[in-house]
């Protein structure tokens, strides 16, 4: 037994001079760094969403450091550091890589990309703050793309910044009603097996028919799905007026690529908000033209347009999940500088607890495209626009705000 | 430090995913479907504790044992098949269990809050731990017990003769066979002792990551838990673990700085491994070096030469 | 709408029928490679969509006409094999096939990280084998592309089967297949041959591949894992070694896959799917078509 735990010794000597790689905060003399974490998925299919949120928060860092920085507590002049780390779309990584980050100088994480990632994450968190019997921990979070509705009512310690679906495809099957009054059914498609979309087309059935659109039929499949014929088959049966496909890029142009091949050509085709991106275009731009998506951003306005320039040079694409962390960078500024932040290594605890006080005390934030009210149970209520599948690009079909 | 010991939990979660396909093949069964008997534990005991309060001891205890049993079950039909065909029929098990979770709908309410799982949407809230007041340092000291515990009796199993039984099995069936080993009952216990070993570590992998659903238990799952003894080697408990620390420690943590290269390197590095070593990181050879660096006063012969 | 069901379970048949067209094209590699040469190679479904990828990316959008994009698929596929073979089988000594095994999931986790990394995880268009294929005969409807996509199967079925049983290098294989020592007694150059057969079911494996990206119409890294699994149930129901039992295997599972979504929904489709798995492995282990032999 004895040569046992000399191996067991040796393997935890071993652990022990791994997993190392730890980010050290040089000390600048006239500016503090204010440490800011980004993690999301550099890996699989979301990988794009990865790279676009690291883009759009370096993006803004920079554009607020070259305005001066941020205004900290003690009246020094603060400016943005970003790291971002990969999670991989797993959702152990994703608790790993928070730790790491927790163990860092970080006041603050933004991410993950990935739904699920965000369901274990929130609940490793402390749930209710001052809870001194929850060991959860005690870290603030915001997310910038994981959309799944009602994640940041897990615990105090997380905040959302992403797209109220609910509000947006209440208003786009109203515009639709005074846009297109001959309308009268409507069909749905939806990925049966990814949580998003699941509940998203629960949204989009419900709103439909608080309209006055009858649903005459639904179908269903599975996220990474090959051959929709029955589907389209029964699609092509109904003959409805509407088809509204609540999935992601890959199964949404296979249906609608058996859609052309079955000659089924509904009078209006409603998409999923994570489908307003460059990959639907890219995959079936042919096959999605007149395809309306309601999204949570569009370059409709000069900030938004100068927003996209400086995220697309940084390497991502601009689209509402970047967008989204770009919005996220300036709504801690203004945190920080609301809190008194001071951003030194003897204060990060007070710092982080300051952080999240001040999330929570948000009523609104700054949006790219307009105000953005925030709620008790800390999501956001985004502006929109409708955007429209034309010739391989998404144009602005209907601006709301406007 | 937190994160540290973070990483070491899941090793320690990892490490009984690895065991349980190390006692399944080490009676030369390649088996898939140890990640359905670890989705299993992992649903039984999150189920037991966030929907009928249970502790956490009782809860992992249930997983294991159910997990056993339908190991147990499987095992048999398991016999009828080998090599290849062993590694569809696990695989199609394991996706079987998934597809079980992914239809699961079963939620109560506990206070304010609907918990259970909800097919796709998954299980969340199983915070035992957290609500317990278990801090980091004691969920550490939990899973490592158990991890110690199991790789103890799996050790003490390898010296004896159910050890030697196990081996002359994998080896060889027919010579085993000849020798009055039945070989199905020993097929079968080794099935069963996995899938007790992954059902509790299922079991604390769903109190680990506090919400579980059934994608994280599909093929990639499996992949890694025969992953972690083919590349420890099969000469020894040891083996697994050190694959284990490999494997989590150092591709996935470790190599974090080299940032988008990590992951082209993780599949690269396990092909160069293998070729490197084809009997694995810890195989008979390495153990036996390391075991006269530890034990210094045995003096080897050597059996041609006589020579020291 | 009962006036339709039987109308809708012939259609359902029929679609997945034509569609188990591509699972087939998949199956005849693995076939060949588990059922022939006995080595377990989990990256091959990875490899042949590695290879439509490859087609795609070498070209870098220019306008060429498709049939030369499937070409340079199957070339990529046999190049890809030929990296597999090296990187996984050639230094690994025969008597290690867990070795062998864990190498090809390396190797596969390695394709999917190069596709992703290549294309940051987006879904490429790909090239249909026909561009107006849908056929509308009465009630029902077919589609061309995917009758293409059979007769390319059988077509491939009959290259191989006159490569395995009319060739040197067939006779070669099989040898080496059944008795490896023995045929190099004979002269046979094991490692050659083995190199050989590794390319031509890479070349396979890349106009599987390009199949497949044409009968979705989009490749994405998700269709490596689905894929892998399909093709070891295929690979197991026609029979490890008999590729005409890798195309009706292929067609079977189509077949068997769409209806019983037709009649239970998506959720449990796969399930039955298992179960049709399960029912060949407890009556008929050796398949449609295998031989009937208990060893692996």
């Amino acid at each position: 037994m004895r040569r046992f735990f000399t191996c067991m010794l040796s393997a935890a000597a071993l652990t022990a001079g791994l997993g190392l790689g730890f980010q050290c905060a040089p000390a600048k003399a006239e500016d503090r760094p204010v440490q800011v974490a980004g993690f999301g998925a550099m890996s699989g299919v979301v990988r794009v969403f990865g790279i676009g949120s690291e883009a759009a928060m370096k993006a803004a860092a920079e554009k607020i450091n070259a305005a001066g920085g941020i205004k900290l507590g003690d009246g020094t002049t603060g400016k943005f550091e970003i790291t971002y780390y990969d999670d991989r779309c797993n959702a152990e990584e994703g608790i790993n890589v928070v730790r790491r980050i927790a163990a860092t100088d970080a006041i603050i994480a933004v991410g993950p990309t990935c739904s699920n990632v965000a369901e274990s994450l929130f609940g490793i968190l402390q749930k209710k703050v001052g809870d001194s019997s929850d060991s959860g921990l005690q870290f603030p979070i915001i997310a910038d793309v994981a959309a799944k509705g009602g994640l940041a009512s897990i615990s105090e310690w997380a905040f959302r910044n992403v797209p109220n679906e609910a509000e947006m495809y209440k208003a786009l099957f109203e515009w639709v009603k005074k846009e297109y009054p001959d309308l009268k059914t409507f069909y749905g498609g939806f990925e049966k097996d990814f949580a998003h979309s699941n509940a998203t087309y629960g949204v989009m059935k419900r709103e439909a028919e608080a309209n006055g659109y009858q649903l005459v039929g639904e179908s269903e499949w599975l996220l990474n799905d090959t051959t929709f014929s029955n589907q389209v088959r029964d699609m092509r049966r109904a003959n409805a007026d509407i088809v509204a496909v609540s999935a992601h890029p890959f199964t949404t142009c296979g249906v609608l690529r058996e859609m052309s091949r079955q000659g089924v050509k509904p009078k209006l085709l409603i998409g999923l908000t994570s489908s307003s991106s460059i990959e639907t275009v890219k995959g079936c731009g042919q096959q999605a033209e007149g395809l309306i998506i309601p999204t949570g951003f569009a370059p409709v306005n000069p900030e938004a347009i100068e927003a996209a320039e400086a995220i697309v040079a940084k390497g991502g694409n601009a689209d509402l999940h970047s967008a989204a962390a770009y919005e996220i960078m300036f709504i801690l500024k203004d945190v920080i500088e609301q809190q008194g932040i001071i951003g030194k290594p003897e204060t990060l605890e007070e710092d982080r607890k300051k952080m999240r006080e001040g999330l929570a005390a948000l009523k609104e934030t700054k949006g790219l495209l307009g105000p953005v009210a925030r709620t008790p149970d800390r999501e956001a209520v985004k502006p929109f626009v409708f955007v429209q599948a034309k010739n391989n690009n998404w144009e602005v079909r209907h601006n709301p705000g406007s | 430090m937190d994160f540290y010991y973070g990483l070491i939990q899941i090793i320690g979660i990892h490490t009984l995913l690895g065991l349980s396909a190390y006692c399944v093949l080490l009676t030369g069964q390649v088996s898939l479907a140890q990640a359905g008997f670890f989705a299993i534990g992992a649903y039984a005991a999150g189920m037991l504790t966030a929907m009928a309060g249970w502790s956490i001891i009782p809860a992992l205890a249930v997983g294991g044992l159910l997990s056993g049993a339908i190991a147990c079950a499987v095992g048999f039909p398991a016999l009828r098949v080998k090599g290849l065909m062993l590694v569809v029929a696990t695989t199609a098990f394991g996706e079987a269990v998934r597809l079980f979770f992914f239809n699961l709908n079963y939620k109560i309410n506990r206070g304010e809050l609907l918990v259970g799982p909800s097919g796709a949407e998954g299980f969340r809230q199983i915070r035992y731990f957290q609500e317990n007041g278990w801090s980091i340092t004691d969920v550490l000291l939990f899973i490592w017990a158990i991890v110690v515990v199991v790789m103890a009796l799996l050790w003490w199993m390898d010296r004896s003769r159910a050890g030697a039984v196990l081996r002359a099995v994998g080896e060889d069936e027919l010579a085993a066979q000849s020798s009055g080993i039945n070989i199905t009952a020993v097929k079968v216990i080794a099935m069963t002792v996995g899938g007790v070993i992954a059902g509790v570590g299922g079991g604390l992998y769903a109190h680990y990551t506090t919400h579980i659903e059934h994608v994280q238990f599909g093929v990639v799952l499996a992949t890694f838990a025969i992953a972690y003894p083919i590349l420890g080697g099969l000469s020894s408990v040891f083996g697994t673990l050190a694959a284990v620390i490999f494997i989590q420690g150092f591709l996935i943590e470790g190599l974090r700085f080299l940032g988008d290269w990590r992951n082209l390197l993780f599949g690269a590095l396990i092909v160069l491994v293998m070729n490197v070593r084809p009997r694995g990181l810890f195989d008979a050879r390495t153990a036996r070096m390391l075991r006269r660096l530890f034990v210094r006063q045995e003096e080897k012969r050597d059996a041609r030469t006589g020579v020291a | 709408m009962d006036q339709y069901f039987l109308i809708d379970s012939i259609q359902s048949i029929a679609d997945g029928l034509l569609f188990g067209a591509t699972y087939a094209m998949i199956g005849l590699g693995f076939t060949l490679i588990f059922g022939v040469m006995h080595k377990i190679n989990l990256s091959y479904a990875a490899a042949s969509i590695g290879g439509a990828y490859a087609s795609l990316l070498i070209l870098q959008g220019a306008a060429v006409p498709t049939p030369l994009i499937f070409l340079l698929a199957a070339l990529s596929g046999g190049v890809i094999g030929l990296i597999v073979y090296f990187a996984c089988f050639h230094f690994i000594p025969l008597a290690n096939p867990l070795a062998t095994l864990m190498s090809t999931v390396g190797m596969l986790l390695l394709i999917d990280e190069v596709i992703v990394h290549a294309t940051d995880g987006m879904p490429l268009s790909y090239p249909p084998v026909l561009e107006d294929g849908s056929i509308f005969i009465g009630p029902f409807y077919f589609r061309g592309d995917l009758i293409v996509v059979f007769l390319l199967g059988c077509l491939c079925m009959l290259g191989l089967l006159w490569l395995l049983y009319r060739t040197r290098l067939g006779l070669a294989t099989r040898a080496v297949a059944q008795q490896a020592v023995a045929a190099q007694l004979c002269g046979i150059r094991v490692t050659n041959v083995n190199a050989q057969v590794f390319v031509i079911t890479g070349l396979l494996g890349g106009i599987a591949g390009a199949m497949i990206g044409a009968a979705v119409g989009v490749l994405s890294p998700l269709l490596a894992l689905p894929l892998t699994v399909k093709g070891l149930i295929v690979t197991v129901i026609g029979g490890l070694g008999s590729i005409p039992g890798a195309i009706v295997a292929g067609l079977v599972v189509g077949g068997f896959e769409n209806f019983f979504q037709f009649l239970r929904g998506v959720t449990e489709r796969d399930l039955y799917v298992m179960l049709l798995l399960f029912a060949f492995l407890v009556f008929r282990p050796s398949g449609l078509f295998g031989s009937v032999q208990m060893r692996d």
